[in-house]
C-alpha cells in the first residue's frame, strides 16, 4: 500500500452497490417504505427476558433466531453477501465496521457453557465475512463505537481518494443481544416505550440491529466497468470530543468540528446542504447537542433534518452504514424521510424536522454520526449525474 | 514520515525509546504512581482507578510515547491529534468480565462501569479524553503484522492529512507500545 499525496485530480469515490437488512426487513426498498409508512419497527422483544430491564421493547429483525448453528450476525451477512457476491469484485478492500459483533457466541458460553467465547472476537468475524464476500485479502475491522461504519465508509473514501485503493467493500453488523441491552439499560439511557428523535418530550434511545454493505469505487473504475452509480462520497470528517466517555459534549463543538470537516473535504459551502441525515438517537443530550451543532454550522436557514431511529433503532456500529443507504435513496427520491415517532419538535428543533416527507432541491446530504467516548463523523453525499438504484 | 518518540512497557518494565529510559514497576498501580512522580503524566488522570486494565495501560503508554516526542498536552487545550490502536481480540476480556459479572449478579443489572468498556474504541477514548486529541479515534483490527500494519495506517492518516500527527498503539493487559508519529517537516526531533 502506497501512499501518494491527495491534490485537485483526485480520484472521486462513488457507492456503486449497496443493500441491508433492518427491522423492516430484507433490502432498501423495505427500510424506505418502511420509514414513509411513519410505523415503528420498535416492538415487544421476546429474544431473552426483559423484565428487569428499563424497557421491554427494541426493533429486531423476525427472522433472526437464537440457538441456531450462524450466529445472529452471520444469519443477516449470509443472504447479504451470498447475493451479492457476483458483483464484488475480488481485489477490493475489505473493511468490517462493528461494535460487538457475534457477541450472542460469548453469551452462549457464559451463560450455558457451550461454545467458545475467543470466536466472539472480530477478527474471526472478519474472516467469515473474507470467505462471503470472496475477496482475495483478509481486510480489517474498525471499530469506533457508533461512528464505526460511517468512519470506515470514510476512511474506504479517503484510501480511494489518495489513489491507495480503487475499491472497497464495506460490511456493518450489529444484534440487539442481552449482553447490549443490559448494559444501555444500566446507563439508563433507553426510553420506555419508543425513542423519539427531537422530540420535545424524548426520553432516551431505542436499541435495533441491522447488517448492510457498501461498495465504493473510484469513479475512474466504476466506470471502466460500466458500473451504476447510485452516488458520491464527497467528503467527510471525523473527530472527538475528547471530553466524557458516554456523554456527548454538550456545546457540540466537537461534531460541528466533523462537520466543517467534511464541508472542506468536499470543497463545498454549507448552503450547498439540502438536507441533514441525523444520529438523532432520542436521548435528551445527543439530540440538544446535535442541533447546537447544526446551527452553529449551518447560520443562514433551518435545513430539513431526519433521524431513522425512531423507525429501527439505534443499530449502533451498523448505524452510520443504513443511514448512508437511506440518504442515497432519499437524494434519488429527492424526498426527506418523515422522523418517525416525532410528535412535538423540540423547541430547539422546531422548523427543521418533522414527522412527515418533503421534497427537497438541493441533491446534498450531510450524513451525521456521534457515539461513546466523544467520536463523531460527518459525511457528504452527493447525488451523481449517472445514477440507477 | 517520522516516528519522534515510543513509549513501552512489558512485564515490571516500562521505557522511553529516544530518552534511552529503562525503569522497573511492579503493578499497573506502581506504574501509575512512577508517571505521575516522574511529570510523564502532565496533570492527574481523572478517574484512573475505574479504568478497565487495556485503558489504563493505553493511558500510560500514550504518555511515555508523547514524553519521548517531547509533545506537551492539555485537555484543556485540545490538538488536532488522531488516536489509533490495534490488538489481537477487540475487547474480548473487558467483554467476559463484564457478561460474567452480569450473570454471577442474577441477570437483573448490568454494571455501567464495566460496560462502557466492551468496546474496543474504549481504552483510546479515555487516553484522548486524557491527553485532549480531537483528531479521528478508530481501533483498527488486522489479522496479520499488527504493528507494521499499524504504522503503514498512521502514514497513511498524515499524508491523507487527516491529522498532522497520529499517536499508534497496540495494547494487551500486560504490555504496550506506543508510537508518536508525524510529518518529517512537522518534527522537531531527529529520525529514530
Amino acid at each position: 500500500m502506497k501512499h501518494k499525496e491527495t491534490n485537485m485530480h483526485a480520484p472521486e469515490a462513488v457507492v456503486v452497490a449497496c443493500d441491508l437488512i433492518t427491522p423492516y426487513g430484507l433490502g432498501i426498498d423495505a427500510c424506505w417504505n418502511g420509514l414513509l409508512s411513519g410505523k415503528t419497527a420498535i416492538n415487544p422483544l421476546n429474544r431473552f427476558d426483559t423484565e428487569a430491564f428499563q424497557t421491554k421493547k427494541a426493533a429486531t429483525i423476525a427472522e433472526l433466531k437464537t440457538g441456531q448453528s450462524d450466529s445472529l450476525v452471520m444469519q443477516m451477512l449470509k443472504p447479504l453477501l451470498k447475493k451479492a457476491s457476483a458483483i464484488i469484485p475480488k481485489d477490493a478492500l475489505l473493511i468490517l465496521a462493528t461494535t460487538t459483533g457475534e457477541i450472542d457466541i460469548l453469551e452462549k458460553q457464559v451463560l450455558s457453557g457451550k461454545g467458545n467465547a475467543n470466536e466472539s472476537a472480530p477478527g474471526c468475524l472478519l474472516s467469515k465475512v473474507q470467505c462471503l464476500s470472496g475477496i482475495k485479502s483478509p481486510g480489517i475491522i474498525i471499530s469506533a463505537a457508533c461512528t464505526s461504519s460511517s468512519s470506515a465508509i470514510a476512511q474506504a473514501s479517503a484510501m480511494i481518494r489518495s489513489k491507495e485503493h480503487d475499491c472497497a467493500l464495506i460490511v456493518a453488523c450489529d444484534i440487539v443481544s442481552e449482553f447490549v441491552f443490559a448494559g444501555f439499560s444500566s446507563l439508563m439511557a433507553l426510553d420506555k416505550d419508543t425513542a423519539r428523535p427531537f422530540d420535545k418530550n424524548r426520553r432516551g434511545l431505542s436499541l435495533g440491529e441491522a447488517a448492510g454493505f457498501v461498495l465504493v469505487m473510484s469513479k475512474e473504475r466504476a466506470l471502466q466497468e460500466k458500473r451504476f452509480i447510485i452516488g458520491e462520497i464527497a467528503g467527510w470528517g471525523l473527530t472527538n470530543d475528547a471530553n466524557h466517555m458516554t456523554g456527548p459534549s454538550r456545546d457540540g463543538g466537537g461534531l460541528a468540528l466533523a462537520m466543517r470537516k467534511a464541508l472542506r473535504s468536499a470543497n463545498i459551502s454549507e448552503n450547498v446542504v439540502g438536507c441533514i441525515a441525523a444520529h438523532g438517537t432520542g436521548t435528551i443530550y445527543n439530540d440538544a447537542m446535535e442541533m447546537k451543532a447544526f446551527k452553529s454550522v449551518f447560520t443562514s436557514k433551518a435545513v430539513p433534518t431526519y433521524s431513522i431511529k425512531g423507525g429501527i433503532g439505534h443499530t449502533m456500529g451498523a448505524a452510520g452504514l443504513v443511514e448512508v443507504i437511506v440518504a442515497l435513496q432519499s437524494l434519488r427520491k429527492k424526498l426527506v424521510p418523515p422522523t418517525v415517532n416525532l410528535r412535538v419538535a423540540d423547541n430547539e428543533a422546531e422548523g427543521w424536522v418533522s414527522n412527515e416527507q418533503c421534497a427537497f432541491n438541493n441533491p446534498v446530504t450531510i450524513s451525521i454520526n456521534a457515539g461513546f467516548g466523544g467520536v463523531n463523523s460527518a459525511l457528504i453525499l452527493k447525488k451523481c449525474d449517472k445514477q440507477q438504484l | 514520515m517520522i516516528i519522534s518518540g515510543i513509549g513501552w512497557i512489558a512485564k515490571e518494565k516500562y521505557g522511553c525509546v529516544k530518552r534511552k529510559i529503562r525503569r522497573d514497576y511492579t503493578d499497573i498501580k506502581s506504574l501509575h504512581s512512577k508517571l505521575q512522580n516522574e511529570s510523564v503524566f502532565l496533570y492527574p488522570v481523572k478517574n484512573f482507578g475505574r479504568f478497565d486494565i487495556t485503558s489504563k495501560m493505553a493511558c500510560c503508554a500514550g504518555a511515555l510515547a508523547l514524553h519521548d516526542a517531547g509533545i506537551k498536552y492539555s485537555e484543556k487545550r485540545k490538538q488536532d491529534i488522531a488516536i489509533i490502536g490495534t490488538n489481537a481480540d477487540g475487547c474480548l476480556k473487558s467483554n467476559l468480565n463484564y457478561f460474567e459479572d452480569y450473570v454471577q449478579t442474577g441477570r437483573k443489572l448490568a454494571r455501567g462501569n464495566l460496560f462502557i468498556y466492551t468496546l474496543p474504541s474504549s481504552p483510546l477514548a479515555e487516553a484522548s479524553i486524557h491527553f485532549g486529541f480531537q483528531g479521528p479515534l478508530l481501533y483498527i483490527g488486522f489479522p496479520q503484522k499488527q504493528i507494521p500494519s499499524l504504522l503503514q495506517y498512521a502514514e497513511g492518516i498524515i499524508s491523507r492529512k487527516e491529522a498532522s500527527t497520529v499517536v499508534a498503539m497496540k495494547v494487551g493487559k500486560n504490555k504496550a507500545v506506543c508510537f508518536v508519529m508525524k510529518k518529517e517537516e512537522d518534527a522537531s526531533s531527529k529520525r529514530i
